[in-house]
């Protein structure tokens, strides 16, 4: 589904990953961790194609496609979903009409009719209830005066409503409560399938209590320094990254 | 003034004298013999006057400019206006190239007590408000052009409403169909609000065609005890058009009006918005937004003049500003000293789609009470590259993730507007500028 060969990136003409290698199969969850300032974000916006992230060697392919020469809405369009770890507020645009937008824009891409208003609503309130989401989120600004709990579950919600390929979850874990840590772990879990991809990104063990992944592997210094099973998160839980970066300097 | 506005200036003749109007006023004769002098005086306003460094008329200086009763009027029907008018139903004035059309205007079920009229049928006593100058005192170059439509004024819509009247949305269109010469409209409205009335008047300005012309509007407007304006106005000249207007406001005491002006047609537009709170306990509330692309040069002029004390004052004004065109706001509070209580605001926010837009905008207060509350604000940004790519990582296309972003600038202006067939006309406007820019 994605395979990462010796990826460069640069931001302001600094590189911040040196040669990333990585890949994740159909059907399969991965979990990338790593401490802070390691490239995991940069990662995250080099798969979704943010403006400033430039890829100055190497390629993305994404099943068989490279990725990096496709603008952001063409990559969501064929399937990329990206959770932002910061979920952007805009004032004065309306959820319902950019997530119509955007579900539309998906579906024509995929050759599929678009929704009409009533067809897109039925679809939205189905998805709501089963994220025990309130309804009145399709009126609001997009994320304006959510909390983060709330940005983040409308992350996932819009995940559902565009049904991609590929999600990248861009630490989106991070901040929440315990309560709003299992209803984004059960969106996340529920949308596993032999036809997905996840990638989960993340500095902390936690979600992956919730969202077993097959693979973990261990970002830092803007390359994967380590690769493992699940219990690699254990690992690195209990004896912190530095002993892992070091071992794997060594 | 230089040689060459003053020698352009003398070609200008008064066209618009009171034979022409029907009437045969002595005293009309001398108030539009002295404005014709004044404007010989001082010519075009020039770029070294303060309120008119921003906005460099000499291009319309230099145009020749004929009549407009030159023109023969152009065949319309009222089927080919529908698109520019606010309701199927409302009370309509249509004034083509500067010239009333009681065939395509729609007044006959005027409720008693109002009268909407043209400029031909006012009575002596509408015409008085001729005789009363702009409402603000400037710099008389600053005012030249106005003095030049009161000297040519070839017509315009006179609105009346008697004391406690009632009058639901009246639509006065001026639409202009250019001519292979240049043409000059010089327009002239005047609205009366008696004590306890209550109205609600757009002033559209459509350019029907390419074609180079120039309408100068005079606006008087005259707010009297307890009485409730809500003046909006469209500018939607063609590109070429040159669009000049003077909107002079008086309230009285609690007098409240609401304003919401629209500029996003003509090549060069300068919209001038005056109002003097005059009495205690006036209330004057102007929004506005200018949406300007391609070589547009669109220049919105406001100033308040809060003269007796009480008196509440707000303006709100946006401007998106795309491709080489160039937005200008100016807005002056002046707060008199006899104007204890006064609360005055004003913010101004321009958007800056390209990096060859440009905006000049100037806040001007002038405080000479201790008790009161003034305040200015204003911001001038580009697109919010974050929310730009939140939309498109979503799918959604880049052009319309910016028309997404654009509208939601522009759209929260438009609750300003408290008259519902109004906002969906200004809502309808806003659309067709922002679907033009959506496309390559």
């Amino acid at each position: 589904m994605l395979k990462i060969e010796d990826l460069h990136v640069e931001v302001d003409h600094k590189e911040i990953l040196h040669g990333l290698d990585l890949e994740v199969p159909e059907g399969e969850v991965h979990a990338i961790m790593g401490p802070n300032g390691s490239g995991k974000s940069t990662l995250a916006y080099a798969l979704a194609g943010r403006e400033g992230y430039a890829v100055t060697r190497g390629r993305i392919l994404y099943r068989g496609r490279d990725l990096t020469a496709m603008a952001p809405e063409e990559r969501a369009r064929e399937g990329v979903f990206l959770a932002f770890q910061y979920p952007v507020e805009i004032p004065g645009v309306v959820n319902a009409n950019f997530l119509k937008s955007a579900v539309n824009a998906v579906r024509r891409h995929r050759g599929e009719t678009e929704l009409d208003a009533m067809e897109f609503l039925k679809l939205a309130r189905q998805k709501l209830k089963l994220l025990n989401m309130d309804e009145a989120l399709l009126s609001r600004p997009i994320n304006v005066g959510f909390s983060g709990g709330e940005k983040k579950r409308n992350e996932i919600f819009q995940m559902w409503m565009l049904d991609p390929r590929l999600a990248v979850l861009d630490e989106t874990d991070s901040g929440l409560d315990i309560d709003a840590l299992k209803i984004v772990a059960e969106g996340v879990n529920a949308l596993r399938g032999p036809s997905r991809a996840i990638l989960l990104i993340t500095h902390y063990q936690r979600l992956l209590d919730y969202v077993v992944p097959d693979r973990v592997h261990v970002l830092a210094g803007g390359r994967i320094i380590k690769s493992g099973g699940k219990e690699l998160a254990l690992e690195l839980e209990a004896k912190g990254y530095a002993d892992v970066v070091k071992a794997a300097a060594a | 003034m230089n040689v060459e506005t003053a020698a352009r200036a003398t070609d200008f003749r008064p066209f618009g004298r009171p034979e022409r109007l029907g009437k045969s006023l002595a005293w009309l004769d001398g108030v539009q013999e002295a404005a014709m002098e004044r404007f010989h005086e001082h010519g075009f306003p020039s770029p070294k006057i303060e309120s008119w460094k921003f906005t460099n008329l000499s291009r319309l200086a230099r145009t020749t400019f004929h009549d407009a009763g030159v023109i023969k009027g152009p065949e319309l029907t009222r089927a080919a206006l529908e698109p520019y008018r606010l309701t199927p139903d409302c009370h309509l004035m249509v004034f083509v190239n500067g010239q009333f059309r009681p065939d395509l205007s729609v007044l006959d079920h005027v409720p008693d007590g109002t009268r909407v009229v043209d400029f031909a049928a006012a009575n002596e006593e509408d015409l008085r408000a001729l005789t009363a100058p702009p409402v603000v005192a400037v710099d008389p170059q600053a005012r030249s052009l106005f003095d030049l439509n009161t000297a040519c004024m070839s017509g315009g819509a006179v609105v009346h409403l008697g004391r406690g009247a009632i009058l639901d949305p009246v639509q006065l269109l001026f639409v202009a169909r250019p001519d292979t010469e240049p043409t000059a409209f010089h327009l002239r409205n005047l609205i009366r609000a008696e004590a306890g009335s209550s109205a609600t008047v757009l002033e559209s300005y459509i350019g029907l065609g390419e074609g180079i012309y120039w309408t100068n509007a005079v606006t008087q407007i005259a707010v009297a005890p307890n009485a409730v304006l809500r003046h909006y106005k469209l500018q939607a000249e063609g590109s070429s058009a040159f669009h000049v207007a003077a909107t002079s406001v008086r309230l009285d005491h609690q007098a409240a009006y609401r304003m919401f002006a629209a500029s996003l047609g003509s090549g060069l537009c300068r919209n001038e918005i005056d109002v003097d709170l005059s009495a205690t306990d006036a209330v004057a509330r102007l929004a506005g937004t200018t949406l300007a692309r391609g070589v547009q040069h669109l220049d919105t002029t406001i100033r308040i003049e809060h003269s007796k004390p009480r008196g509440t004052s707000s303006q709100e004004f946006k401007a998106v500003v795309d491709g080489r065109a160039h937005a200008v706001f100016q807005g002056r509070i002046r707060v008199a000293p006899d104007a204890q209580k006064t609360d005055a605001r004003q913010v101004s926010r321009s958007l800056l789609l390209s990096s060859t837009a440009g905006v000049d905008t100037k806040p001007e207060l002038e405080i000479l009470a201790d008790d009161v509350k003034c305040s200015h604000g204003a911001t001038i940004g580009d697109l919010d590259e974050e929310a730009l790519f939140y939309l498109r990582a979503r799918g959604v296309g880049e052009a319309e993730a910016r028309k997404m972003l654009v509208d939601a600038f522009i759209g929260e202006l438009i609750e300003h507007i408290t008259v519902d067939t109004a906002r969906a006309y200004f809502r309808r406007a806003f659309d067709r500028w922002l679907a033009y820019g959506a496309q390559p």
